[in-house]
């Protein structure tokens, strides 16, 4: 009751103040270079890590990347700076 | 991302992580403030990453907590890189010593060729060298200059009339001329003798010719004195003229000398400093003290380094101050007038050939004024008036 409560004021912050969503909400903020990089800031650590994939623990559902030859270029508690070529980013929900 | 060159300057270590849940220790590094860089997944349980030098013990204690399994597999970095280079200061050392005994042979003298000198004068040469210092196996920065050892030599041996010094890298070439006893040279072309100057005829000493004057006899320049000429009107012959002919001469000489005088003498104080000079830049290497004369003579030495036949642009400079002094002399009026005769006797010994005489000499004038004294003399002077004159033939 109290959580969604507070999630309600969130957004509704969010949206009246003209923040960046990011910020408030602890959403995850990625930044892509065509398929070479991607940078992922707010994540909530590394659930799976191979060559051809990874995945993400966000504070809501995951995110996975799939591609080929992944090296984590740096890694930092809610930064992640990934290499190689990706072919898909998706949510997972559950 | 931290900058590259810091991670190296620090040292970074590449480790291998074996084990299930290798993604659970990453986190668990992360979290704990590892900073990890290029992580690869190598197989399935299998992943390689880079750390700092400085928290691998952070990532040794966390590991235990882990059921993953850690190698390191390569290192970088300054730290590693230094020691490696201590396991081979040996090389290191043995380069560098190389060098530099090269270097100090280089700066040696190995040999004294000496040329054109007799036996007995290259032994006399060998051993005023060795007095100066320079032998086989002397330093050549500690002896003196090409120039001052070549005008040492030809001053201190009398045997030799030039010596030409030149050195060759480690090698000093002594090129000697030696003097040679004169020969008399014969006057064989007939000639007269004519008076050098005027003067009054005091002895007549002739070994060959017609004496034209006697003693008592004043003679112009040019007048002819003994003539070459001889015999009977009618059966003359020319013969070369031979002999001295002694004249009084006058000459006449002024000197001016202040009262009091001004002058610098050395104290025989003096202060060396040491340089070591590269290109522009002179490093003292050692010194006494700071230069603490109020006036001095500066007098300055460079010696050249040379490695093998190349001269360095590194040479050693000793440079020596030496303190002078300002001394005032004063004289009395009368020590000044004696001081005054006494420069222009020397002035007149020095103008006059060696065997002339002074037969007398008088004060013609002596004045004083603006502190100065001013002395006229007039001197005597016995000497050799005659010079040779040759007889042109056919006159």
């Amino acid at each position: 009751m109290m959580r969604r409560w507070k999630s309600k004021m969130r957004n509704w912050l969010t949206n009246k103040m003209e923040l960046p969503a990011d910020v408030l909400m602890d959403l995850p903020r990625i930044t892509m270079i065509g398929q070479i990089h991607i940078y992922i800031e707010n994540h909530r650590g590394l659930l799976v890590f191979t060559d051809h994939e990874l995945r993400l623990l966000l504070k809501q559902g995951q995110l996975l990347v799939k591609g080929e030859a992944f090296v984590i270029k740096t890694i930092l508690p809610e930064e992640i700076l990934l290499e190689g070529k990706i072919d898909q980013v998706v949510y997972l929900n559950e | 991302m931290k900058n590259q060159w810091l991670n190296y300057l620090s040292g970074s270590v590449r480790v291998r992580v074996h084990g299930k849940g290798v993604e659970r220790f990453l986190n668990t590094l992360i979290r704990n403030g590892v900073y990890i860089w290029n992580v690869q997944k190598e197989e399935a349980t299998v992943a390689s990453f880079f750390i700092l030098l400085s928290d691998v013990k952070k990532v040794r204690v966390l590991m235990r907590k882990s059921e993953c399994k850690l190698y390191f597999i390569e290192k970088n970095g300054v730290p590693f890189l230094l020691k490696k280079t201590w396991r081979n200061v040996g090389i290191l050392f043995g380069t560098l010593s190389f060098l530099m005994i090269i270097f100090l042979l280089s700066n040696v003298i190995w040999s004294i060729q000496i040329d054109g000198a007799k036996p007995e004068t290259e032994h006399r040469l060998r051993q005023e060298l060795k007095k100066m210092g320079i032998e086989r196996g002397a330093l050549q920065f500690k002896l003196d200059d090409v120039e001052t050892i070549q005008r040492k030599l030809t001053n201190n041996i009398e045997a030799i009339t030039w010596i030409g010094v030149e050195q060759q890298g480690t090698t000093l070439h002594f090129q000697v001329v030696e003097k040679k006893e004169p020969k008399r040279i014969e006057p064989l072309s007939p000639q007269h003798l004519v008076a050098k100057k005027k003067a009054v005829i005091t002895h007549l000493f002739v070994e060959e010719g017609q004496p034209i004057v006697t003693v008592h006899d004043h003679v112009v320049r040019g007048q002819l004195l003994v003539s070459g000429i001889i015999g009977k009107e009618g059966q003359t012959k020319t013969v070369p003229a031979r002999g001295k002919i002694l004249g009084e001469t006058w000459y006449k000489s002024t000197v001016v000398l202040p009262l009091q005088t001004t002058f610098y003498v050395l104290t025989g104080n003096y202060k060396e400093t040491h340089y070591l000079r590269i290109g522009q830049l002179q490093i003292p290497i050692w010194w006494k003290n700071k230069n603490g004369f109020s006036s001095y003579e500066k007098e300055t030495t460079q010696r050249h380094f040379r490695f093998l036949h190349w001269t360095l642009p590194l040479s050693y400079e000793k440079v020596v101050w030496r303190e002078k002094e300002e001394v005032v002399r004063h004289y009395s009026v009368e020590e000044a007038f004696r001081a005054a005769k006494e420069a222009a006797r020397k002035e007149l010994k020095r103008k006059l050939p060696d065997d002339a005489v002074i037969k007398g000499e008088k004060v013609l004038h002596q004045t004083k004024e603006n502190g100065k004294v001013k002395i006229e003399m007039h001197y005597q002077i016995i000497e050799n008036i005659a010079t040779p004159q040759p007889i042109i033939q056919g006159d």
